[in-house]
């Protein structure tokens, strides 16, 4: 009994260390933001990286989430004769919740885990190591810029998710069931609130690609320098960024909308 | 005084006193006293797991001991702030045992980086600093090459044209030898050598490879068990009656280093399988 009870002590004790340290590198990152400011080019080289090679995944899987909304929005909606309001709830769920949600969610699986693994593989390979031995700090020089792009990128992301969702609901709600477009579009237009929905979606997206880019920098700089280590990094950052998304959706719903 | 010092009235470059480093409970050094003097090729041997690495790390600041000084070219390693350790970092180059190239840049841009972060030299200035690096080390004509398109010894040679861009008084070298075929190494030995005395820079080799090492130190430090078991020139070490240095000179299987790994007597260990 005592055992276990020391074995999760342990435990314990290691996630706050762990926790302590990751606040600890936010420090020297956020500082890395004068080298930025002085060579945009290497945030410049990350945004590409990390934000433009992600734009695929996230125009496909918004327009697919957005045809499927449209579907399921008008089966429900014309049970109640309301099919005109199809516009409002594809717009409404997208860009208070799917759309930062989503976009966070595919971001960590897709830029999130590269960012870790390529942090992680540098440090194995003595890279970091290297440059420290060059008078050049990987925080300020390899981490921050691949922060801030991360932070800048999932906004806009999620912005496309979003647009790209509206008209996935388009496509399939007045393209092929027949909903009146004009309706549609108006409906959307009144029904939207831009203080209420559209800037409340992007504080959520802001937030989540903050949480989501420092917990895949965090892991890969943190991470055992072994091939087995990078993958467990990596492996963490998915569990980790997905499960912080959406404990902080609910958080942050709550927060606003209550 | 210690006997070098007094023979030798130059200061040396790197003076490491009463060294004590742990990791866990292991104490990885354990009351080191070593010189490292200037313009000369000092080796620092002895078998895996000694810590030599280590020791280079502690020499660089990447790691604090837990005890005693370490100074470089006159300044007390980790009692500078980190400004101060980075500007001395400038004039220390180091290769690493992987070489540490920047893998997503070519061999051009990878030895140019240390140029492009510290200096404000032109571009043509620094084309044409870059690609005499590049001749020192024979690989003018790889300079469009990206790392993964290089082999161990060649991403080694370009590794050490990047460590001297910046005109460092001293290069450490973590493990140069291991892994080379035997072109690759002859090419690395003589690099090392004809880049001390043309150059003037101090160099320290950290390796276990005897012949290799012994042909080009001036000086060479034997470490076991956290301590220096002994110093001298090769052929000092090369005629040495300790035990110790003669297995680890002499590449004997068994010694003060057993061959076999500490275990319960061979016949216990059977019986109990069998039982």
């Amino acid at each position: 009994m005592i055992g276990h009870l020391a074995k999760l002590g342990g435990w314990g004790l290691q996630a706050l260390t762990r926790l302590g340290r990751a606040h600890l590198l936010l420090l020297p990152m956020m500082r890395g933001l004068l080298d930025i400011l002085r060579r945009p080019r290497l945030l410049l080289d990350q945004v590409f990286s990390v934000g433009v090679l992600t734009i695929l995944i996230i125009a496909v899987a918004g327009l697919f989430v957005g045809m499927v909304l449209g579907l399921q929005g008008y089966y429900i909606l014309s049970r109640f004769g309301g099919e005109t309001a199809l516009g409002l709830m594809v717009a409404a769920s997208l860009v208070r919740e799917l759309g930062p949600v989503l976009t966070a969610l595919l971001f960590a699986g897709r830029a999130g885990s590269a960012l870790t693994a390529e942090i992680g593989l540098m440090k194995a390979t003595e890279q970091l190591s290297g440059l420290e031995m060059m008078a050049v700090n990987p925080e300020h020089r390899v981490l921050a810029p691949r922060f801030f792009a991360g932070f800048l990128s999932v906004p806009l992301l999620a912005a496309l998710f979003s647009m790209l969702g509206v008209i996935g609901g388009w496509m399939v709600g007045g393209g092929m069931l027949g909903v009146d477009q004009g309706a549609f579009w108006n409906g959307m237009q009144n029904g939207i609130d831009f203080r209420e929905d559209v800037i409340n979606g992007v504080i959520k997206s802001v937030v989540f690609g903050f949480v989501c880019t420092w917990i895949a920098i965090f892991q890969g700089y943190d991470c055992v320098p072994t091939s087995e280590g990078v993958s467990r990094a990596t492996t963490r950052t998915v569990v980790h960024s997905s499960l912080a998304v959406l404990g902080l959706d609910f958080v942050l719903t709550a927060l606003m909308f209550s | 005084m210690s006997e070098a010092e007094s023979n030798n009235p130059t200061p040396p470059l790197v003076r490491i006193r009463g060294l004590r480093f742990r990791r866990g409970s292991r104490w990885i050094f354990d009351g080191v006293d070593l010189d490292i003097p200037r313009g000369k090729v000092t080796a620092i041997m002895g078998p895996s797991g000694t810590g030599k690495t280590t020791l280079l790390k502690l020499i660089g600041g990447q790691l604090r001991p837990d005890e005693g000084s370490i100074e470089v070219d006159g300044e007390n390693v980790h009692a500078l702030k980190t400004p101060e350790l980075y500007r001395l970092r400038m004039r220390m180059g180091m290769l690493f045992q992987s070489g540490a190239l920047l893998t997503d840049i070519s061999v051009f841009d990878n030895v140019a980086f240390p140029l492009r972060e510290h200096t404000r030299l032109t571009e043509s200035m620094i084309r044409k600093l870059v690609l005499l690096k590049l001749e020192a080390v024979g690989l003018r004509g790889a300079r469009d090459l990206m790392p993964s398109e290089l082999s161990g010894g060649m991403a080694r040679r370009v590794a050490l044209a990047r460590a001297i861009a910046l005109d460092p008084m001293m290069i450490m070298y973590d493990e140069p030898f291991t892994g080379q075929d035997p072109i690759s190494m002859g090419a690395l030995v003589q690099l090392i050598r004809m880049l001390n005395d043309a150059a003037r820079i101090s160099s320290v080799v950290v390796s276990h490879d005897v012949a290799e090492t012994l042909r080009i130190a001036d000086q060479v430090y034997v470490i076991s068990d956290g301590k220096v078991v002994e110093s001298g020139s090769p052929a000092q070490l090369r005629e040495s009656g300790g035990d110790w240095t003669r297995q680890f000179i002499q590449g004997l299987p068994d010694g003060p280093v057993p061959f076999h790994y500490p275990a319960a007597p061979l016949r216990e260990d059977i019986l109990e399988v069998s039982s």
